[in-house]
């Protein structure tokens, strides 16, 4: 009876062992495991997961595919954007030049016009004056020759520019005063416009003739400068004039 | 002297189980269906023993048997994908239950007429 009893006590303490064993097992792995990880869920659940995932992967796929899209298109109209402000500017600086608003240099011709005398008949010497309208066809004959850039005494030469006489001594020039001698830049085929001014009564043979000094230099580079304004008349700013 | 082994074994059950590392979350539903089951022996063999037909041979068979067949049978309803731990757990916790119920009964009966035979001593001696 002592010896069943020992053995029902190992066995029960045994048994006890091997349940609370378990049950601390069970409850530490419980414990552990991270409750909504992949590993816990089940098949239907991680299929639905799966899908949804799926769907998530294939709407950002798509939004991701708008965006490049959008960043290509963006991309081009930022290059057609650079194309015409290049455009523009390369067209600025093209009216600029026409205007005469920067300086320019390249080859041409430096005439030297100054006043001179005339021996009259009975040997008086005449005073001979360059007058405005010398000037003006001086300017006239180097557009015609294809002058690109004139300049008077450094006074640009553009379309709004006047060339009037003031008194006898006088010349204005966009409304500034030059004054003998009289020194104009042209850019142009310099051998073209040198031809053009003393071809057999051109415009050399004809000062010449009315006893005024004028020298024709062929030059490699000129400089002219741009045009500035010094009066308020001068700045090129249109009241009257509207676009049509 | 049993009680003893039920303390101690329990004792170092915890500090063992403290200790051991755990295992895979796939393995520990087996695990908890085979715990149910041993439990419900556990509860079964009290009840046995307050009715006084304790067989240890028939609780220890009982203990493992019950436990390993849990398992199995947990085993064969995932592979045929039904979930007959459910069931196993179903008719456990029910007999669960039963035995607890009796174990309970057992005790405040006993309880009861204990009291009463203190009151008939009181009323004996008062008189």
């Amino acid at each position: 009876m002592e010896k069943n009893n020992k053995i029902m006590a190992i066995t029960i303490g045994i048994i006890c062992f091997i349940l609370v064993l378990t049950i601390f097992v069970q409850f530490k792995t419980v414990e552990e495991t991270d409750i909504s990880g992949i590993e816990r869920m089940q098949e239907t659940e991680l299929k639905e997961a799966l899908s949804q995932w799926k769907q998530k992967y294939e709407e950002a796929n798509e939004k991701l595919e708008d965006t490049n899209e959008k960043i290509k298109e963006y991309s081009n109209q930022e290059q057609d954007k650079t194309k015409t402000s290049n455009l523009l500017q390369e067209e600025l600086k093209n009216a600029n030049m026409i205007l005469g608003k920067t300086d320019v240099e390249g080859e041409g011709i430096e005439i030297i016009v100054s006043d001179g005398y005339k021996v009259e008949v009975n040997g008086n010497r005449a005073e001979q004056n360059v007058v405005a309208k010398d000037l003006v066809n001086l300017v006239n004959e180097l557009k015609k020759a294809g002058a690109e850039a004139i300049s008077i005494n450094d006074q640009r030469v553009v379309n709004m520019t006047d060339i009037v006489d003031i008194g006898n001594n006088y010349i204005l020039v966009n409304s500034q005063n030059v004054s003998n001698p009289y020194t104009i830049k042209a850019i142009g085929e310099k051998t073209y416009l040198q031809s053009a001014l003393g071809i057999k009564n051109g415009y050399v043979d004809q000062m010449a003739a009315s006893g005024k000094n004028v020298t024709v230099e062929a030059k490699r580079n000129i400089k002219i400068l741009k045009y500035e304004a010094k009066t308020d008349k001068n700045k090129m700013q249109f009241k009257y004039i509207k676009e049509k | 002297m049993v009680i003893i082994a039920i303390i101690i074994g329990c004792l170092v059950g915890i500090l063992v189980g403290m200790n051991t590392p755990i295992i895979p979350y796939s393995m520990s539903g087996y695990l908890a269906i085979s715990i149910i089951a041993a439990l419900d022996s556990v509860f079964g063999g009290i009840n046995s023993s307050i009715k006084g037909n304790f067989d240890l041979k028939i609780f220890v068979s009982g203990f493992f048997v019950n436990a390993i067949l849990s398992i199995l049978l947990t085993y064969l309803g995932e592979r045929l994908n039904v979930d007959i731990y459910l069931a196993a757990i179903v008719v456990f916790v029910g007999r669960m239950f039963n035995n607890l119920g009796y174990i309970r009964r057992h005790y405040i009966e006993k309880w009861i007429s204990r009291k009463n035979k203190e009151e008939k001593n009181t009323n004996e001696k008062g008189v």
